[in-house]
């Protein structure tokens, strides 16, 4: 019993920290907290981020923790969102990132713009604003260093990131459900190609998976086989244009807007290249 | 802990007719018209339309909510099928939903109807809004521009309405609207300003009759009624992945929940959330079939499992515990533990309570003083908030 209570207790710290400790105004000298602390969990968040809550509740949202932190006339919030693992904290920070801007390295990546910044590290993902009309990069930059610092854990993105050829790749997102719109591909990442798309889905089983990809052809009527990694089609979709979906192992990857299927195969075989295999 | 003001607040502080047939919609009715859908698909679904208050607008009465829409594909598809509004708002994403949905709609844009909303606090703030809105979706005009969000009457300034006229002057917006979740303060408000064309609020099967009343005195008022959140949450605040939202399509409950809110005339259009094509083609169907009396038992079935249970933190319980327990906030912190699996968040709150709160036991009472309109039942509710986290 007094095991459990021991456990009991250190969940309900764990459940705190770091999140809480991050949302501090005295990470950088000379600013100090405007009111009081902020903590929303999945059921209130809306009252905070009225109108986009859901945004982050679809990647897995546990808790927030944030401060409006003060110095001579200008402010800074700092909110620290707290995600159920490190992929779907990398995921939010892909979602509200702008593409136009380059990605830092901080933590798993982050960007550092004139009134906002956000970067994401572990399990969390941390966004900060500033509502100074001149902007605040510098102490932006300098809040988003020393809450860095403050939060343990992983600093390397997601693996799959790299599985993605690189030529003319423009963005890499985490999708939390429905890839390619497709309500079998539950959640994984799809990277956006000046032309076309590519996406790796990671399965439970090489067993599930090949169920999955036997349900897409299935779906995709005129599909004919192709030959990538353990078994592979390729189609021309309405929407999806030219494609092709493989299977090695447990992940489900593939192309798809391509001008044509064959296009598709070929980046494909690419992509499943860099796939590990089991 | 929390503070009482929103991330918007502190970030703020600082024409072609798109839809065919306009011109002989003017001054349509609340009438739906049924009609076909485009010859693209080889079973066309039955759309149905309703006209958005006295806009002129002609909308399926199922729209699309973009907000969490991440491929592309699925908003091209509705718009192929037929469905002809799509809803997005600045602030999803930071913009970048903005930018789907118009690479997603470039091409149809004329035949559309397209709504976006600024959560902006002031006029110049809002105009600049709206510039980089019509940019993001690549379009030169919206037709409805909402008021993000305003949930307090407080949170609505004459200078943001003034913002609305110009940008109607300007030819930028062709209708002025708001989003609320609170119409029982909001709706009353704005039907004395007179100032907007339509309302976009919460409504869903959860509510109570008072909101009916709500919608028709809107549309009395000539405001068109947009309506959001229409599967309550997956039947629960919070995210549609919890729970038993995949049981709940399943045996159609989500489906009879679009119906619900679709049977009240007054309700113009809906902007359900769609992510994939199987929830694009199952809330299709509630435009083709009637609502049932197999839905409204299946609904009344779902309302009776998480009315007891489902706190709806309307605040009407504060101070009527005789021990002075704070119930709402109980309530949540079972929710914690109970529908999110949050248990050590859960007794975290809890054991923050003062002593004289955490030490109540509400066995020890012979009656409850605490009575909840929606039926939760308290009393047991909070047993089992004490026996878990005491």
């Amino acid at each position: 019993m007094k095991s459990l209570r021991l456990a009991l207790l250190m969940l309900a710290v764990a459940s705190v920290a770091p999140a809480a400790e991050v949302a501090d105004c005295h990470l950088v000298a000379g600013w100090g907290q405007q009111g009081s602390a902020r903590h929303f969990t999945a059921d209130n968040l809306f009252e905070y981020v009225d109108g986009n809550a859901e945004g982050y509740l679809l990647y897995g949202f546990v808790q927030m923790h944030g401060v409006t932190c003060q110095s001579g006339g200008e402010s800074i919030l700092v909110d620290v969102f707290e995600m159920t693992d490190a992929d779907s904290a990398y995921g939010v920070f892909t979602a509200n990132l702008d593409p136009h801007l380059p990605i830092e390295k901080v933590g798993m990546g982050g960007q550092i713009m004139p009134r906002r910044a956000l970067f994401c590290k572990d399990k969390y993902y941390v966004e900060l604003a500033a509502n100074s009309e001149k902007g605040q990069t510098a102490a932006l930059r300098a809040f988003v260093r020393e809450a860095e610092k403050r939060i343990p854990g992983r600093s390397t993105p997601p693996a799959a990131l790299s599985w993605f050829p690189t030529e003319k790749l423009a963005s890499v997102r985490l999708i939390p459900e429905s890839v390619l719109g497709l309500r079998l591909l539950k959640r994984g990442f799809v990277a956006h190609y000046e032309q076309g798309q590519a996406f790796v889905v990671m399965e439970q089983s090489p067993e599930s998976a090949a169920a999955v990809l036997s349900k897409l052809q299935q779906r995709f009527g005129e599909a004919a086989p192709a030959q990538v990694a353990d078994e592979a089609f390729q189609a021309d979709d309405q929407y999806l244009g030219g494609m092709c979906i493989f299977r090695k192992g447990r992940y489900i990857g593939g192309f798809a807007n391509m001008p044509d299927p064959k296009d598709a195969t070929t980046q494909a075989v690419s992509l499943a290249d860099h796939i590990p295999g089991m | 802990m929390k503070s009482n003001s929103s991330r918007r607040d502190f970030l703020c502080s600082g024409l072609a007719l798109p839809v065919a047939g306009l011109a002989s919609t003017v001054g349509f009715g609340k009438a739906t018209i049924q009609s076909s859908s485009p010859p693209s698909l080889a079973s066309a679904p039955k759309l149905a339309y309703r006209a958005i208050g006295k806009t002129g607008l002609k909308v399926t009465s199922v729209g699309f909510g973009c907000m969490v829409t991440s491929d592309a594909s699925v908003i091209e598809r509705a718009s192929d099928i037929g469905i002809n509004y799509f809803d997005t708002a600045r602030g999803y994403q930071h913009g970048n939903n903005e930018r789907m949905v118009g690479a997603a709609l470039k091409k149809k844009r004329k035949d559309l109807v397209l709504s976006s909303k600024s959560g902006a606090r002031t006029k110049d703030a809002a105009l600049s809004d709206l510039d980089t809105s019509l940019r993001e979706l690549g379009t030169d005009f919206l037709d409805i521009w909402y008021l993000h969000s305003r949930d307090h009457t407080s949170d609505v300034f004459d200078e943001l309405f003034e913002a609305q006229q110009i940008a109607k002057q300007q030819g930028k917006i062709r209708f002025a609207g708001l989003s609320t979740h609170n119409a029982k303060d909001m709706i009353p408000f704005l039907v004395k300003k007179g100032a907007l064309d339509v309302v976009l609020t919460t409504y869903n099967f959860t509510m109570d009759k008072s909101m009916d009343a709500l919608i028709e005195q809107a549309s009395n008022a000539g405001m068109g009624v947009v309506a959001m959140k229409v599967m309550a949450g997956g039947f629960r605040a919070g995210n549609p992945r919890r729970a038993f939202y995949p049981q709940l399509t399943k045996d159609g409950a989500m489906l009879a929940a679009l119906k619900w809110v679709l049977k009240n005339p007054k309700v113009d259009t809906t902007i359900p959330s769609m992510t994939d094509m199987d929830q694009l083609e199952e809330n299709l169907k509630a435009m083709a079939e009637p609502y049932s009396p197999v839905e409204e038992k299946l609904l009344a079935q779902r309302l009776e499992q998480i009315g007891p249970l489902y706190c709806r933190m309307c605040g009407d319980c504060e101070g009527s515990c005789r021990k002075g327990l704070p119930v709402a906030n109980l309530l949540r912190f079972l929710t914690y533990a109970e529908g999110y699996g949050q248990f050590s968040l859960g007794r975290e709150h809890f054991l923050a309570l003062p002593a004289e709160v955490t030490s109540v036991r509400c066995q020890d009472c012979v009656s409850c003083t605490v009575a909840c309109r929606f039926g939760v039942k308290v009393s047991s509710r909070l047993a089992r908030a004490q026996e878990l986290f005491a």
